[in-house]
């Protein structure tokens, strides 16, 4: 019985949406930071 | 096939910018003319006095127009041919005014060597058999030391030459 109720559970949680706030965040922040390591270095290129 | 939101969004961020590179090096390549310093331009390296740019007369510093300037030099392990002055001593600093249009062109007789007048985006491989040419505008006054910045020998670290820009 036990084991059933857990399986319903993990179907449940499967079912919902993950949650990828975090991972949105992380993803962003990662761009960012190419964007702008970009951006500099051919600011110095276009300036020299 | 059911995507998040989020990934949506990251996804479309992604590829949006490998399509934004691929036409800032299309826009270089095809419209600016950006190609590698040594464009297929060839020469012997054991006898490269054949080409007119780099007989001795024509090495160093020439004014071919109104703030228009060919620099030739021959490198060879370890120095760069700059040709020589009025005293007969050879040239190892050139002058260039401000705001003027210089072209590099430099071949090699021996092994590869490099050439970055460091500070500004003169960077180049100079191979034997190839003329590596490199036209700049020299914007800010300074003086700017010329590397060699590809491994050469045991004098790599010798060969260097130094660049001026005057007001």
């Amino acid at each position: 019985m036990r084991q059933l109720n857990d399986k319903k559970i993990n179907e449940e949680q499967q079912s919902q949406e993950p949650n990828l706030k975090g991972t949105l965040i992380s993803v962003v922040l990662l761009g960012l930071f190419i964007i702008i390591a970009w951006g500099s270095i051919f600011y110095i290129f276009m300036d020299r | 096939m059911h995507l998040h939101k989020y990934e949506k969004i990251w996804l479309i961020f992604g590829i949006g910018s490998l399509a934004l590179f691929l036409v800032v090096l299309g826009f270089g390549a095809f419209w600016k003319g950006t190609h590698p310093q040594s464009h297929g331009a060839t020469i012997d390296p054991e006898n490269i006095e054949a080409h007119d740019a780099f007989q001795s007369e024509n090495l160093g510093l020439t004014k071919v127009d109104e703030d228009k300037y060919i620099v030739n030099i021959a490198a060879s392990a370890f120095n760069y041919d700059m040709g020589v002055d009025e005293d007969g001593n050879p040239v190892k600093k050139i002058t260039i005014p401000k705001g003027s249009t210089v072209l590099f062109q430099i071949t090699t007789k021996d092994v590869v060597h490099g050439f970055n007048v460091s500070g500004t985006n003169v960077n180049m491989m100079v191979e034997p058999g190839y003329i590596s040419r490199m036209e700049t505008v020299m914007k800010k006054p300074g003086e700017y030391t010329v590397v060699c910045n590809e491994y050469c020998g045991v004098g790599h670290h010798l060969m260097y030459a130094t660049v001026e820009v005057t007001e």
